[in-house]
C-alpha cells in the first residue's frame, strides 16, 4: 500500500474513532437507553414531575400489535388520521385530548397496556399525550417513536377513513 | 495572478464547505433524537444503530468542519467529506429505490427536502472538497 494512502486511512479511522468517543461520550445515557429499550432522551422537563410514557421502536411495537397486548392511539389530528393510520388505532388528537382523554377513561380499563404515536421522531404530540394518559391513571403507556411513517414504510396493516 | 485567484477561489471554498458542515454537524448535535428519526426513516440500520450513528455522525461533520475551515489538515478533511457524502447518495439512492418518503435529515431535521435536490446540493460538495485536494495535490507537486 502507497505511503500516501496509508496515511489517508489511518486519518479516516482517527476522525471516526475520535466522534464516536465524543458521540458516544456524550449520548452515552441515550445510547445505554436506546440499547435497552428503555426510556429514550426524554428526561422530565423542568420542574415538572410528570410520569412519562416510554418509548418503543418498529419491532416491538409490532409483536404488540400481533399479540393484540395494546391499544393502539393516533394522537394526530383527525384528518391525519383519516388518510392513513395504523390499523385499529383509535384516534384521540392530542388538541381535543382535554376533553377525550376523560371519555376515553371511562371506557377503556386503567390496566390496558397503551401505544401512542404521531408522525415519528419529530413530533412530540404522542409524549404529551401519553403524559395525559399517564397522569389520567393508565399504568402502562408506551409511545412509537417511528410513529405512522415508520410503520407506513414497514408496509405494515394501515386503515383509512374516520372513526 | 491566475493561479493566486484560484489559490483563493479554493481558499473559500474550502471555508464555505467547512462552516456548511459545522452547522449541520451542530443541528444534529443539538437534537440526536431527531437525527436518529431521521436516519430510521431509511431503514437501512436496526433500532439501536440508529442512535448509534445519530451520536457519531454529527461528530465527523463537525471534525471535518473544523479541519476545513481552519485549514490545519484540510486535506483529510477533504477525503472524508467526500466519503460522507458518498455514504449519504447511496443511502439516498436506496430510499428512492425502495420508494421510501424521506426527509434527508441532512440539515434540520423535519425539514422536507426533495431527495434528487440533496443528491444534487451532496455532489457540489464533492466537487468542493475535490477542489481542495487538488490544490493540496498542486501545492505539493510545486
Amino acid at each position: 500500500m502507497k505511503p500516501e494512502v496509508k496515511q489517508s486511512l489511518l486519518g479516516i479511522i482517527v476522525v471516526v474513532i475520535l466522534a464516536s468517543m465524543i458521540g458516544i461520550g456524550l449520548n452515552w445515557k441515550l445510547l445505554a437507553n436506546a440499547w435497552s429499550g428503555k426510556v429514550v432522551a426524554k428526561s422530565p422537563a423542568g420542574s415538572s414531575q410528570l410520569a412519562i410514557p416510554l418509548p418503543l421502536g418498529l419491532m416491538q411495537v409490532k409483536e404488540l400489535f400481533d399479540k393484540k397486548e395494546a391499544i393502539f392511539i393516533d394522537s394526530r389530528d383527525r384528518n391525519t388520521y383519516a388518510a392513513g393510520h395504523i390499523k385499529g388505532a383509535i384516534s384521540l388528537p392530542l388538541l381535543e385530548a382535554g376533553t377525550l382523554v376523560a371519555e376515553f377513561s371511562g371506557r377503556i380499563p386503567n390496566n390496558a397496556m397503551l401505544v401512542v404515536y404521531c408522525n415519528g421522531y419529530a413530533c412530540e404530540d404522542s409524549v404529551e399525550l401519553g403524559k395525559q394518559l399517564l397522569a389520567a391513571g393508565y399504568a402502562t403507556v408506551y409511545y412509537f417513536d417511528g410513529g405512522f411513517p415508520a410503520w407506513r414504510d414497514a408496509r405494515y396493516p394501515t386503515a383509512g377513513g374516520k372513526q | 495572478m491566475t493561479s493566486g485567484l484560484l489559490k483563493h477561489g479554493v481558499a473559500i471554498a474550502r471555508i464555505v464547505l467547512g462552516a456548511i458542515f459545522l452547522y449541520a454537524g451542530a443541528l444534529k448535535v443539538a437534537d440526536p433524537k431527531a437525527f436518529a428519526g431521521s436516519i430510521e426513516a431509511y431503514r437501512l440500520l436496526p433500532y439501536f444503530g440508529n442512535y448509534l450513528a445519530a451520536s457519531i455522525i454529527p461528530w465527523i461533520e463537525i471534525i471535518c468542519g473544523l479541519v476545513l475551515v481552519t485549514g490545519w489538515r484540510a486535506k483529510l478533511g477533504a477525503t472524508v467529506t467526500i466519503l460522507l457524502n458518498l455514504v449519504f447518495i447511496a443511502a439516498m439512492v436506496s430510499a428512492i429505490a425502495r420508494g421510501l418518503e424521506i426527509d434527508c435529515g441532512c440539515f434540520k431535521q423535519g425539514a422536507k427536502d426533495p431527495p434528487l435536490l440533496a443528491i444534487g446540493r451532496d455532489l457540489v460538495f464533492i466537487a468542493m472538497a475535490a477542489l481542495v485536494l487538488w490544490q493540496d495535490r498542486r501545492n505539493a507537486t510545486d
